[in-house]
Order: structure tokens, then sequence, then C-alpha cells
């Protein structure tokens, strides 16, 4: 066994199968889109051969990640990086990993790139760490779902339908694996397009037109702004040795914290000004950074294309724009925005985002309660839910970034499935008004049953996912320990948003499930049988997600072990800015949050 | 086997094993669905026997305690949480107390439900449901516990939602999930506020351990208890949320039973029991408690006396004996607390025999009167159901308080630990006098509407509702059999481990919980006694209770003189709190969520406005592009220049 480890886990084949899990996407894209009536079986066949990519690299990766020395990379180290691996071009060649790559796509200087020497290249740089193998697994998974459920209900021109979703789904993991600002910025304006044409093509709606224009420019709009602040982060923050600016994200972490530390050092010698003004700058990168993942999430107020978006587009696509492209927003703010600008983070991200967000919880639960469509419903549930994520990442330790990573992957099943399961009733029934249902769980016991356990997942029930990583982002906001936030208001509010999410999810159980049986017309009145149970088809999509929603609720821990490092770097980061604002050394003993876990063996390693 | 804490596992994992085939029986709808309740019959009553065992081992043991290793669920950062269960004599009694109720409801229940189409469906959930509380008896820690805790609320949701076409049904049920899980959220921020103060620590023991040694801050100590005293008020049934325990009635009957006798509400007197070292720190906490506790015992009383609903009757008698127990929890520090635990402990362990021993005699009645349960359509039913009579005379008296019955044994602690409290504790001594007075009308109100439900359904003429049909006769064995066994619980329960040997207030005095709770509070211990004057005016107000309801109902019918009607309107229509809480809460979130909703319009319009602005832009300026070359070249060299001026000027500052 352990031969077979030893070559499954060679650079250089992880390699390779990290950059098919990014390109393979595209392929199956332009492949599907060939076919016409069938692309719908070759799409599922396609998802699922991404899926056994996918798993391979779950795999591989854990091990990979469970055997990263627990915290001996972090002890005595001032300046912490990501340390992304199975890096396709890694300049080290075949023989280890040196965590950069050599395939430059874009130089701004005309001297050849040198290896191991940041410069300013845009670089083809994807790669694995704790924090998105887990996002990339969901998005492969994913897929699979959105086309069980748009199985029938796609007639239209199938093969553009499927081959948009794949580069849907594509553009969403590379912006996941992405380690350069640029790319990463070019694969998550990638998405747009897909999502446009998906929504503007196959919507279901007559608003289906406007709501796809509202959805591109609106986080357009964001996103240049992001770019903006991006941009200026890499300008602001060259290399301290050779002053040459980088896009490369491990390095221009390491340059932000190296200036950070020197005006630091200052700071503490009696000269605040240079930190003062690196806050300063940091406040306006912070500002313009956040505009496009606010809107992405969203965040109250920046929300209003979502009910459009999701409310007009085909089911299969609202499971893909709820479960992954929501996400992009949260994973920017984690991958990009608390690293880059971390004072600039710990000091506005509770007190300003989180408040709006805390706010947003609230004020999208409202909106859901009063919704008379179950997608709407659903879709404002969504923005109430990432509210809490949004604080869970801004508590900015250890607790509250480990629960906010895993609810991206938790909060992506439960309400992708969520979603899912209405496809159910539009299939038989085109139609998710609330008040055109009752009774159905006499109708259609295992369909109830599935909608049972999904929808308790995504209120947070103990033993479905969402109560794992929803603790965990609570104990990260009791823990956070802020300078001049009110940290206790708004545990509260995340709290209390529990009970909201059962508020408004339990009214339209009562509603839809219980109370006599009514039914809508059918969707094919001629047809001699009436609408029949969950088919194996649906089966299998709500079931595989109901039993992933029980295994992560159940044994959360691989996850959070394998993330444990990455997330200690952050959190490593974040107890610096919480120094700096606070106008304190950084305490010696900072980076033994993390209680160090027994050591973990791989898993099939014997 | 031996080890006990194999044992716990084995009686926590048997109602598992009957979930998982119940469910299985009741997704692939075979015919052995039928059989769908051996599984839970046998798994509670081995359950049962092997917890008795516990319960003797624990009581052996000289440390009293046992832990079992941690299994780690999830950890990050300070945060973890790990599948860990504690064997002490509190949660011993428990599991023995619960499987043992759970048996018979079990029984009682596989005939009750004969025939119902959704059979399995039923012990399945109704396995869960035991499996849930024995979990949350068993956790020692407290994201666990909330697990459980969670689990027992679904269950109940499930269950009192059981026949679903029924719109009441499901209002009730969600109801009941949205009160309890109002409570929930105070829980759960009290127990994150626990786990800041205690060292970061989840385990219920490690937390202890560590807050006991190094005492925290007084006031944030009082909030977390008040907020984990929030989980208990909701899952328990106390003022103000206990309005969703009477609407749970909704349910099947014997499903009501197992809510009030053995699971879930009792679930928030084992917390505060559990947790005692933390409350019996704080004094202020505690009179809170027992200030709840005393309104909610009034309040039900007091809306029990004129509901028409024989379940209803029951349903806030449970609340008002729940809120009995509290005060009584409410007394430690004050007190010792192992003494007012005891009384809590015990008052619970009394009435979960005589309430599961009513309510199954209340389904009994209404099996055999074909569902229907208002007390004004049926009467005299003495002579139709003899066994149910005797046995449901044996729950009432018991209930009331009557002498040498079990319920007076431990209604007498808890009397004796409120007038410790107000006679000597250590603190609010006139706060807890007046909750003595309070409990003393509470006596005297229970017997008699315990007595007027009795009198109106089994005295009199005999009257049967044409609903009956040919129903109208005693219960099959299988219904009448677990009565019995009840009943002689219901009688002789109390008289048998308490008055004379002490060995329930024994086992207790051991548990270690209760010991580091007596050690924080610097209270003395109170030795075994019998307090004849309260006794005595305990029964006398129970006797008096009695004698009223006589006098009013033994013709079996309600005649109420003109002077009382007003109060009894006002009981029958509970206060009007449902109605008073839909106008103050219900009505206005909903137009909260409608206003929000609409706001979300004028949102949308106002990015909608924001984003004309561009094109309102281009409009305007559409006119500078006039196709002349020059013009673009003159104009991009004034930009430039400006561009320019600017930099430099900035520059050369």
């Amino acid at each position: 066994m352990d031969k077979i480890y030893e070559i499954v886990a060679a650079p250089g084949t992880s390699r390779f199968l990290l950059l098919m899990v990014v390109l393979f996407p595209f392929l199956a894209a332009f492949f599907v889109s060939l076919f016409g009536r069938r692309a719908r079986r070759a799409a599922l066949f396609l998802a699922f051969v991404h899926l056994g990519l996918t798993t391979c690299l779950v795999v591989i990766g854990t091990m990979h990640l469970n055997v990263r020395g627990e915290q001996s990379t972090l002890r005595n180290k001032d300046i912490v990086k990501f340390q992304p691996t199975f890096i396709p071009g890694d300049t080290s060649g075949r023989s280890g990993e040196d965590g950069r790559t050599g395939w430059t796509l874009l130089s701004l200087t005309s001297s050849p790139p040198s290896a191991n020497r940041a410069g300013p290249y845009v670089q083809f740089f994807v790669g694995m760490d704790g924090l998105n193998l887990w996002l990339v697994a969901l998005s492969s998974f994913m897929l699979i779902p959105a086309i069980l459920v748009s199985w029938d209900s796609v007639k239209e021109r199938p093969g553009g339908f499927f081959g948009w979703m794949f580069f849907l789904q594509g553009a969403a993991i590379g912006a996941f694996l992405s380690f350069d600002v640029i790319l990463f910025y070019v694969f998550f304006e990638l998405t747009l397009i897909p999502a446009f044409f998906l929504i503007g093509k196959w919507g279901q709606g007559s608003a289906r037109r406007d709501a796809a224009r509202k959805f591109f420019l609106y986080t357009l709009a964001g996103s240049l702004l992001t770019l903006v602040g991006v941009i200026g982060v890499v300008v602001t923050n060259p290399d301290p040795l050779t002053g040459q600016i980088t896009f490369s994200l491990p390095d221009l972490m390491g340059n932000v914290q190296h200036w950070l530390k020197i005006a630091h050092d200052e700071a503490l010698a009696g000269k605040p000004e240079k930190l003062a003004a690196l806050h300063a700058t940091q406040f306006w990168l912070f500002i313009a950074m956040m505009a496009g993942f606010m809107v992405k999430v969203p965040i109250w107020p920046f929300h209003t294309w979502l009910p459009g978006a999701y409310g007009e587009a085909p089911i299969g696509v609202t499971i893909l724009l709820a479960a992954l492209l929501a996400k992009l927003g949260t994973f920017g703010i984690l991958r990009f925005v608390l690293p880059l600008v971390p004072d600039a983070s710990l000091m506005y991200g509770l007190p300003v985002v989180g408040s709006l967000a805390a706010f947003g919880i609230v004020y999208a639960a409202l909106c859901a309660y009063a919704q008379k469509d179950m997608k709407l419903m659903i879709a404002y549930s969504s923005v109430s839910h990432l509210g809490f994520l949004v604080l869970g990442i801004f508590a900015f330790n250890a607790e509250g970034l480990s629960g906010s990573v895993l609810h991206m992957v938790n909060h992506g099943l439960s309400t992708g499935a969520v979603f899912a399961l209405l496809a159910f009733l539009l299939d038989r029934y085109r139609t998710t008004q609330i008040s055109q249902y009752g009774g159905l769980m006499g109708r259609f016991p295992n369909f109830a049953l599935l909608t049972f356990i999904l929808c308790l997942a995504s209120i947070g029930l103990p033993g479905l996912n969402n109560f794992v990583s929803e603790m965990l982002m609570l104990a990260g906001l009791f823990h956070a320990d802020m300078p001049h936030s009110h940290h206790y208001t708004l545990s509260v509010i995340a709290a209390f948003s529990i009970f909201l999410s059962s508020w408004y999810i339990m009214t339209m159980l009562q509603k839809v499930f219980f109370s006599p049986l009514k039914e809508p017309h059918p969707a094919e009145p001629e047809s001699a049988t009436p609408p029949a149970d969950v088919s194996r088809r649906e089966l299998f999509a709500f079931g595989s997600l109901a039993g992933l929603c029980l295994i992560l609720g159940l044994y959360p821990q691989p996850v959070l072990d394998s993330l444990k490092t990455d997330v200690s770097y952050l959190s490593h980061i974040g107890d610096g800015a919480r120094a700096r604002v606070k106008g304190e050394a950084i305490p010696p003993d900072v980076v033994e949050l993390a209680p160090v876990a027994p050591k973990s063996t791989p898993k099939k390693g014997k | 086997m031996s080890d006990p804490i194999d044992l716990a596992l084995v009686i926590l994992g048997l109602p598992l094993l009957a979930c998982i085939l119940a469910a299985y029986l009741a997704i692939t709808k075979r015919s052995a669905a039928k059989y769908a309740h051996v599984p839970l019959i046998l798994g509670c009553a081995t359950g049962a026997v092997l917890g008795i065992i516990l319960l003797l081992k624990v009581a052996a043991d000289h440390d009293h305690r046992f832990i079992s290793d941690p299994m780690t669920w999830f950890a990050a950062g300070n945060l973890k949480v790990s599948f860990q269960i504690v064997v002490d004599p509190l949660s011993a009694i428990m599991l023995a107390m619960v499987t043992f109720i759970s048996t018979w409801i079990a029984i009682f229940s596989s005939s009750y439900m004969h025939g119902d189409k959704g059979y399995a469906r039923f012990f399945a959930i109704m396995s869960l449901f035991v499996f849930s509380m024995l979990g949350l008896v068993l956790s020692n820690n407290f994201l666990l516990l909330v697990a459980f805790w969670e689990g027992v609320g679904v269950c109940s949701y499930l269950l009192v939602g059981y026949y679903y076409e029924k719109p009441s049904a499901a209002a009730a049920a969600r109801k009941a999930f949205l009160y309890t899980r109002l409570g929930d959220v105070g829980f759960l921020l009290g127990i994150f506020l626990l786990w800041k103060m205690g060292g970061w620590n989840m385990s219920l023991t490690a937390m202890f351990d560590y807050m006991t040694k190094i005492p925290p801050d007084q006031g944030e100590l009082t909030a977390a208890c008040l907020l984990l005293f929030c989980g208990a008020v909701g899952k328990s049934a106390q003022f103000p949320l206990y309005v969703w325990l009477p609407d749970a009635m909704e349910g099947p009957t014997p499903v009501s039973a197992l809510i009030h006798a053995a699971t879930m509400v009792t679930a928030g007197v084992y917390l505060l029991a559990r947790c005692a070292p933390l409350f019996a720190m704080s004094p202020d906490a505690q009179i809170v408690v027992a200030t709840v506790g005393g309104i909610t015992a009034i309040l039900a009383a007091f809306i029990a006396l004129a509901q028409n609903d024989l379940k209803r009757v029951l349903a806030y008698s449970t609340v008002s004996q729940l809120g009995y127990m509290f005060l009584a929890l409410g007394t430690g520090g004050a007190i010792s607390p192992v003494f007012a635990v005891t009384a809590a402990m015990f008052h619970l362990f009394t009435h979960a025999f005589f309430k599961a021993l009513l309510f199954l005699s209340a389904g009994s009645v209404m099996h055999s009167m074909g569902g229907v349960i208002d007390m004004r359509r049926f009467g005299g039913l003495r002579k139709l159901m003899p066994v149910t009579h005797l046995t449901f005379l044996c729950g009432a008296a018991a209930l009331a308080g009557l002498p040498l019955l079990s319920g007076f044994w431990s209604k007498d602690l808890i009397l004796e630990a409120l007038t410790k409290a107000a006679d000597e504790g250590k603190s609010y001594t006139g706060g807890y006098y007046i909750l003595l007075l309070v409990s003393l009308v509470t006596v005297f109100m229970t017997a008699f509407y315990t007595f007027r439900a009795y009198f109106l359904t089994f005295w009199g003429p005999e009257r049967i509702p044409e609903e009956a049909g040919h129903h109208a006769h005693e219960s099959p064995s299988r219904m009448t059999v677990p009565l019995m066994v009840l009943a002689v619980g219901a009688v002789f329960v109390g008289i048998a481990v308490e008055p004379f040997n002490h060995k329930f207030s024994h086992l207790l005095e051991h548990a270690p919980t209760l010991l580091q709770a007596q050690a924080v509070s610097h209270t003395d211990m109170i030795p075994h006694h019998f307090n004849k004057w309260l006794a005595s005016i305990g029964t006398a107000l129970a006797l008096g209770g009695l004698g009223l309801a006589f006098v009013m109902y033994r013709k079996g019918t309600e005649t109420l003189p003109g002077a009382i009607e007003p109060v009894f309107a006002l009981s029958r229509n509970k206060l009007y709190v449902d109605e008073v809480y839909g106008a103050v809460f219900v009505k206005p979130g909903g137009v909260l969520a409608f206003l929000s909703s609409a706001f979300d319009g004028f949102l949308d319009a106002m990015t909608r406005l924001i984003s004309s602005i561009p094109r309102f832009v281009g409009w305007w300026v559409r006119p500078i592009q006039n196709g002349l070359v020059q013009f673009y070249a003159l104009s991009m060299a004034l930009g430039l220049t400006v561009l320019l001026t600017f930099v430099v000027f900035r520059i050369a500052r």
C-alpha cells in the first residue's frame, strides 16, 4: 500500500491531476455542446468523470495536508504565506516542490523570468491547499444534482445549456485554485459569462433578460473595483529586497506582512506615522476589494440582483449560483482580503461589514418569511445564512475561520440541495407558489422525508452539516477579541439567525407538507398517471445530497483537520493585526492558538 | 459489559437500533411494518433492566461517577466538542426512569396506534425520541447535549404533527418547535459565554472544575446562568414560553405521555440539576429561576381550573408541576443545593409515573370514546371502564398530593426546601417566603382541578358521544396492563424510595456534581427529617381542593355559580396569553416581514436609479462625439495637460 501511495502521490501525478481538475470542465463544455438532444447523458457522464478526478485529488490531497508539520512551519516565524501544493509547472521540476510555477502568461518586465524570484509576471499559478480543496470538491460534486434536476426540464438546445454549466463550473474551480491575483480575477469574471447566458437564455420567467443583465452589470461593477483594490495592494507592496511588484498571492501576502512589521516596529519605538499611513491606505484598499465580494456574496444592501437572478434562472443554474458563485465572494474575502489588508479587515471587518451582514441576516430572514414563492424564499434565506458566514470570517480567529471554510461547503450543499428539491415540484406542477400546495407528506412520503432532512440541515440541526460550522463560527464570534467592536451584539444576532431560519422554514413546511392535500394542476394534464413520488434519478440527486449532509454533520473532523494549518496561517495574521491595532507587541506565544492535535496518519496509508 | 460506561452505551444504543429497524420498515412499506413496535419495546425493556443494574453499580461505586474517554466530534482552535458520556447518580436515575416509563408507553402505544397507516413511522420517531433523551441525559459536553436537546425537539415536532392532515396538529407542531427553539437561542449564547469564562472548556465536568476553582465574575456568571435557563424555559415549558405544551396535545396521546413524563419537558429540569454547581454560585440567577417556577406553577394551575379538554387539564398540570420543580431548583444556593436538587429530581421522578399514568388513562378514555376528549361530551364512565377509572384515580390522587401517595412525598420535599429557604436561607428570604405561599395556594388548586376532571369524566350519569360507536368499552389488556403497572408506581414509588429509607436522597447525596455545588454554596447539609406541620398544611389544602371539587362536580356536570363564572371564563380562555402573544409578537413579525419585503422592492428601484446614471451621462455627453478628429485631438491634449499640471504640482509641492 505504501508503494501505491508513493506512486499516486508523486509530484507529477498530483500536478497533472490538479491541472485536469481545472481544465477538464472547459474541455467538457466544448465536447458537450457538440451533442444535440443527447447532451444530458454526455454531460452526466463527464460530470462523473470529473467527480472521479476530484475524488482522487481529495484523497491524495487530504493525505498530503494531514502529514504536513502541524505547527512547525509557523513557529518563530513572523511572516506566513499560503503554501499551495500540486502546482502545475512547479519550478523545482520533478524533484520536489518549491511552491512556485514557471508558467508565465504575461510578463511586465523585459528581463526573462528568473526561477526562484518573485517578479511582475502574471502566471498560471494554480495549486491546492486546505482552504480550497473542499470547495473544489463541492464544485465538482454539485454539478451532478444540477444536471440531474435539469434532465427533463431543459428541452431547448440542451447541448448549449450543459456546455455553459461546465464552463461555469470550470471558472469557479479555477477561481478557487488560483494563487495569482490576476488569474483569480480572470476566473472570477469568467463565471459571469456562462451565468449571463444561462439565466438570460434558459431562464424560466418573463423577466429573465432583465435579471441576467442586472446580475451581470452589478457584479461586473463590483469586481472592477475589486480589481482596482487588488492592483492597489500589488503596487503599494513591492518586494522589500528587489523592489519589484508581484502578482503571486503567497509572495504578496509576505510583502504586506513585511511592510506592516517594519511600520509596527517603528510604532512600538514611538513613531506611529508609518503605521497610521499604512492603515489609511489599507482602509481604501479594503473598501475597494470588498466592493466586488460584497456584491458577490451578497451582503445587504448589495443583494438586490440576487432574488431576480435566482428566481429567473433555471433551477439547475440556481443550484450552481447558490452553491458555487456565492462562495466565490466569501472565499475571496478569506483568500485575498484578510491576508492582503489584515489591519483594515480587523478594524472595519466586524464593525462595518459585520454590522451590514448582521442587519442583512435579520432583514433577509424577514424577507424570506414574506415570500410567497419557495424559490425566492430560499434565495433570501441564502442571503441570511451568508451573513452569518461573513461574520465568521471577520471574527479572524481559528474557530471562526475554520467554521466559515466548513460552512462554505456546508451551505453550498444544503442550499443547493433545497433548491434541487424545488425541481421535483417544478417538474410535476411547474410552480413553486407556497399557497398552491398542501399536505404533500401523504402524497409524496419519500420526497417529504428527503425534504425534511435537507430543510433540517439548512436550519442547523445537530447531526447534520450546518450545525457544526455554525457552532464554530459562533465560537469564533465569542472568542473574537476585537478592539472597539461590539461582537457580543453580533453574536446575539448570529445566534438569533438560527431561530429565524427555523421560523420561515417551518412555516413553509407546515403549509406545503402538512394540512389537507392540495396540489396544483399537473404539468402534463393529458398523461394518465398522476405525478409520482421521487424517481430513481431524483432519489440519487437528493439522496446523495442528504447523505453528504449527514456525513459532514456526524464526522466533520477530517475536513477540519486538513485545513487546520492553513487556518492557523490566517489566524496568525489576524493576531498580528490585532496586536498592531491595539498598539501592542505581538505576544510570543501567539502562534499557539490551535492546540496540537494527536498526530494523524494518512487514511489509506496501510 | 460490566463496565458502567459500556452498559450506558448499550442502553443508549438500543433505541437507536430500534429506530433504524422501524425506519427501515416504514420506508420499505413491508407487511412486517405491523411489528414495528417490537424493537422499541424490547429495546426499552432491556434498557430499563440494564438501567437498574447501572443504578446499583453507580450506587455501589465509591466515586459515584464514570466518565468515558472523549471522542472528537469536531474541534478547531479552542473549541473542542467530543462525544463523551458521564454516568453518575443523576444520569443513572434518569436513564432507568426514562427507559422504564418508555417501555410501558411503548406497550400501550402498540395497541393504541394499532392499524394506523403510519404505524412504523410512529415507532421510528418514538425510538429516536427516547434515544435523544437518553443521549441528552448522558452527555458530558455542552454542544453534544445541545445536539440531543435539538434531537428531542425535532422528534417532538414530528410526533406532535403526526396527524399531518390536521391543520391544528400542523400548527401545534410548528409552535412547539419554534417556542423551544427561541429558548435555545439563549441556551447557545449561555453555553458560549460559559465556554469563554470557563477556560475554553466545553466538557461539563471540566468546566465546573475550572469554575469552582477560579470563581468567575459574578455578573457574567449570572448572565450565563440565566441564558442557560432560557433553554430550560423553552424546553420545560415555563412562563413565558409554556404556550406550546398544551397545544402539543394534537399528537397521539401516548406521545403526550412521553413528552410530559419521560422525555422532553424534564430535560430543562435535568439541565439545571446537572449545572447545579454554576447556579449555586449565583443567587441572583436562582431567585429568577424560583420566581419563574412560581409564576408558572400558579398561572398554569389557574388555567387548568376551567379547561374542558381532559388532556389540556393534564397538560397545564404538567406545566404547573414543572414550575414546582424549578421552584425547588431555585432554592439551591440559598439552602443546600443537594437538598434542592434532590427535591426537584424526586418530584420529577414521581411525576413521571403519575403523569404518564394520567395521560395513558386519558388516552384509554379517548380511545373508547372514539377520539372525543371534551369532558362536556362524556361522563360517568366509572362502570364502563373500571380499570381506567381506578388507575386514573390513583394518578389523580398522586398528582393532588394526597397523603402517602408518591406525589405527596415529593411535593412535601419541595415545600420543605422553600420553607428552609424562606426561613434560614442565605439570600432573598422574603422572596422565597412569597413563593412558599404561592406554592401552597397551588397545592389547593391542583387538587381541585385534578378532581374536577376526575369527577366530570367518571362520575354522574353515563354519557357517551356518538363518535364512540361500538368502541365504548374498556380498553384491551395491552393498554390496561401498562396502566396498572404505572398505577402501582404512582401509589408506591414515592413511599418505597424516600420517606423511610432515604434511598433516593442518599444516592444523590453522593453525586459529585451536587457535592461540588454544595462546596461552592457554603451551606449546611440538611438532615433527613419529616416536617409534620408542613405535611399537615399540605394535606389539608389538598383535601380541601378535593372536597370543593366533590361538592361542585360529583354529579358529573359543570354548573357554575354566577359569581365565579367570570373567573372561570378567564381561566377557560387561558388568560388570553395566546391572543396577547399573537398581537404583540406574531402579527408584528408578519407585518415586519411584509415591510422588509416591500422595502426590498424600493432598494431594488434605488439601484436601478443609480445604474441609470451612466446612461443619462451618456445621453448628455453624446454630442461630444461629433466625429471631428481634430476635436478629439484637442480634447486629448487638453486633458493630458490638465493631468500633467496636476501631477507636476503635486510632486513639486
